[in-house]
């Protein structure tokens, strides 16, 4: 399952950064393993949290806890089985909505409806309609901000010079905060509010004046023909484009690698503690989190290299500019949702990203039968993927005897 | 999921692009024409006809490519309507152009040589119209990719009033031609009506290409 993620769902956070020639393959590929994996082990326990004990209550299964181990791996089973037909079909699928669908369908085979808690279930239903939105109006005032600031303004390689550290400061601060509020606290990353918040900004104005003094040391003699300004101040965003796709990896490992180890913790948790009463608020251990990072990490080394390469060819429209707004508004969604502890679609909300910059008049043309698309996926994939569940959870109970 | 892909349609301003040249090619046709007119040679005449109108089959078959890439499923970076009336009149252009080499095979001219000149200053004027307009066209897929906004829209909406200038300039050349060729006594009447919608049609194409103009400046300030 964290192959999976690896191998096809990077590719997204990646793809605007290759396709706008910003960064090479290789680069890319490396950047990807390391902030997936720091994604994965220093943000994603909040999301694997609800993927284990949020959305159904394990004291129903305080009884029989080793049916609730075989049903979260016929989850995880069923999530993968389904995932590759619909990779077989092209169909856009999200990693989230299958894993969400057959882990309900395991609870509503084994014990009826009533075991779902169907209220943080609504909850997770409506941040997977409200994030597209809101990583589309984030990416729409980021790049209304870049057109009003710097693309229509008397000097725009100048003003480029000097938003690009802004930029670059704010997506530092966002990161380290999201890293030291209510992180790992076996590593101190556990800090209150009041004290996050001023280290965050510390830190990221600390980046802006560092890139600002290094631009204007580099910069100093440099003059731009007049005809080349438009292409300088993109070169300039796509230089710090890295840093928007690596905070993009980040985001989404902290999000997605719960779907891969979200049920794994619930089954792993059953086996060591071998029949003794299921606690719902048992943290998730950091190993685990280490290891579906690990996972997705091969995933990408061995097939998903190809996919942002593929992914990279087909979107050249992207330019530094539209894609720095896209990350830019999908990470900050995708990181909230991971902080919130809400299993969300990083593929859909880049989708909504990308019609906001479409919006700020960004791109051409956009296809809008997409939504039609996602919107038909979503309501197939749960349903589907639970009825997957409840097959191979009686295949497996079978199997047991 | 490698769909990304799938989110971007073919974007309409690079064929848009391709049919302003062909419009072009259409429109500078009108020169050899009224060379072609004034020698009296109608084999040659015959010739361009027909070249004028392969070149205006060729802009017809480009307009419609343009057309399907404007499907309603597809969100666009200007207005729709904008974009297909910059089509349309670019398109009747190509057409006035046709009609300018169609009405120069109907009869052989006998122009006196005080009409020529201005004749042919009215030609050259229609032709610099819409030489200007196609190296503003020729900008719209830069434009953008700049988002519509900056130096270069600017230096665009700039030249916009310069095709306007330009069409005003026309409608003064073909007033004197018209008062020269109306005044003139011995004339025979059908070469005067020729005349007239010789010139006729190439102050259409001014007016055609002056409403393209600002078509393109709508794309470029609205929203």
């Amino acid at each position: 399952m964290a192959w999976n993620i690896g191998a096809n769902d990077v590719a997204n956070a990646f793809g605007p950064s290759v396709g706008s020639g910003a960064l090479t393959i290789r680069k890319a590929v490396v950047l990807a393993a390391i902030c997936e994996f720091c994604g994965a082990f220093l943000v994603g326990r909040n999301v694997a949290d609800t993927i284990k004990g949020g959305i159904i209550s394990p004291e129903v299964f305080s009884g029989d806890v080793v049916v609730f181990g075989i049903g979260m791996v016929a989850a995880l089973l069923a999530a993968a089985l389904w995932l590759n037909i619909a990779t077989y079909l092209s169909q856009p699928v999200s990693t989230t909505h299958a894993i969400i669908g057959a882990v309900i369908g395991f609870a509503v085979i084994r014990s009826g409806p009533g075991s779902v808690q169907w209220g943080k279930m609504g909850a997770i239903a409506a941040s997977w309609v409200i994030s597209p939105l809101v990583g589309g109006v984030l990416a729409y005032i980021v790049y209304r901000l870049i057109r009003r600031f710097v693309l229509q303004s008397r000097h725009p390689v100048y003003m480029a010079k000097a938003v690009v550290p802004i930029t670059l400061g704010v997506v530092v601060c966002i990161l380290s905060l999201s890293i030291i509020y209510k992180g790992l606290a076996r590593y101190r990353l556990d800090l209150p509010l009041t004290t996050a918040v001023p280290v965050a900004i510390l830190i990221g104005t600390f980046v802006t004046f560092a890139a600002r003094l290094t631009i204007k040391a580099r910069t100093a003699s440099l003059r731009v023909r007049l005809g080349d300004r438009y292409d300088v101040v993109e070169s300039w965003f796509g230089r710090m484009q890295w840093i928007t796709a690596c905070y993009m990896a980040f985001a989404h490992g902290a999000n997605d690698v719960a779907n891969a180890i979200g049920p794994l913790a619930g089954a792993v948790q059953v086996f060591r503690q071998q029949g003794a009463a299921l606690a719902a608020k048992t943290a998730v251990p950091p190993w685990l989190l280490a290891f579906g990072g690990a996972g997705i990490v091969i995933g990408l080394g061995t097939y998903g290299y190809k996919v942002i390469e593929a992914v990279g060819k087909k979107i050249t429209e992207i330019t530094p500019t539209r894609g720095l707004s896209a990350e830019i508004g999908t990470a900050t969604t995708v990181l909230i949702c991971s902080k919130l502890g809400l299993p969300i679609s990083t593929t859909f909300v880049l989708v909504g990203a990308v019609m906001g910059v479409g919006i700020a008049r960004g791109f051409g043309a956009l296809d809008l039968s997409v939504i039609k698309r996602i919107f038909a996926s979503w309501l197939i994939t749960i349903p589907v993927s639970a009825v997957f569940c409840a097959v191979i959870f009686h295949v497996l109970m079978y199997l047991r005897g | 999921m490698r769909n990304l892909g799938k989110l971007f349609g073919r974007s309409p301003f690079e064929p848009l692009v391709e049919h302003a040249r062909k419009v072009h090619e259409c429109v500078k046709l009108i020169r050899p024409i009224a060379d072609a007119v004034l020698l009296g040679d109608v084999d040659k005449l015959r010739e361009l006809q027909h070249d004028m109108s392969k070149a205006e089959y060729e802009a017809d078959l480009l307009k419609d490519r343009v057309r399907q890439s404007l499907p309603s499923k597809y969100f666009l970076s200007v207005d729709r309507e904008d974009v297909v009336g910059f089509l349309r009149q670019m398109d009747r252009m190509a057409d006035d152009a046709e009609d300018f080499a169609v009405v120069a095979t109907f009869r052989q001219l006998e122009l006196p040589e005080e009409l020529r000149e201005d004749f042919l200053a009215l030609v050259d004027e229609v032709i610099r119209v819409s030489e200007s307009l196609l190296d503003l066209a020729e900008h719209l897929a830069e434009l953008q990719r700049e988002a519509f906004v900056g130096p270069e829209a600017d230096d665009v909406l700039m030249k916009i009033q310069m095709i306007c200038q330009m069409e005003w300039e026309t409608d003064k050349l073909s007033r004197k031609l018209a008062r020269n060729f109306y005044a003139m006594d011995g004339l025979n009447p059908v070469t005067i009506m020729i005349l007239e919608k010789l010139s006729g049609a190439l102050r259409a194409i001014a007016d055609h290409a002056e409403n393209v103009g600002k078509n393109l400046r709508l794309m470029i300030t609205r929203k």
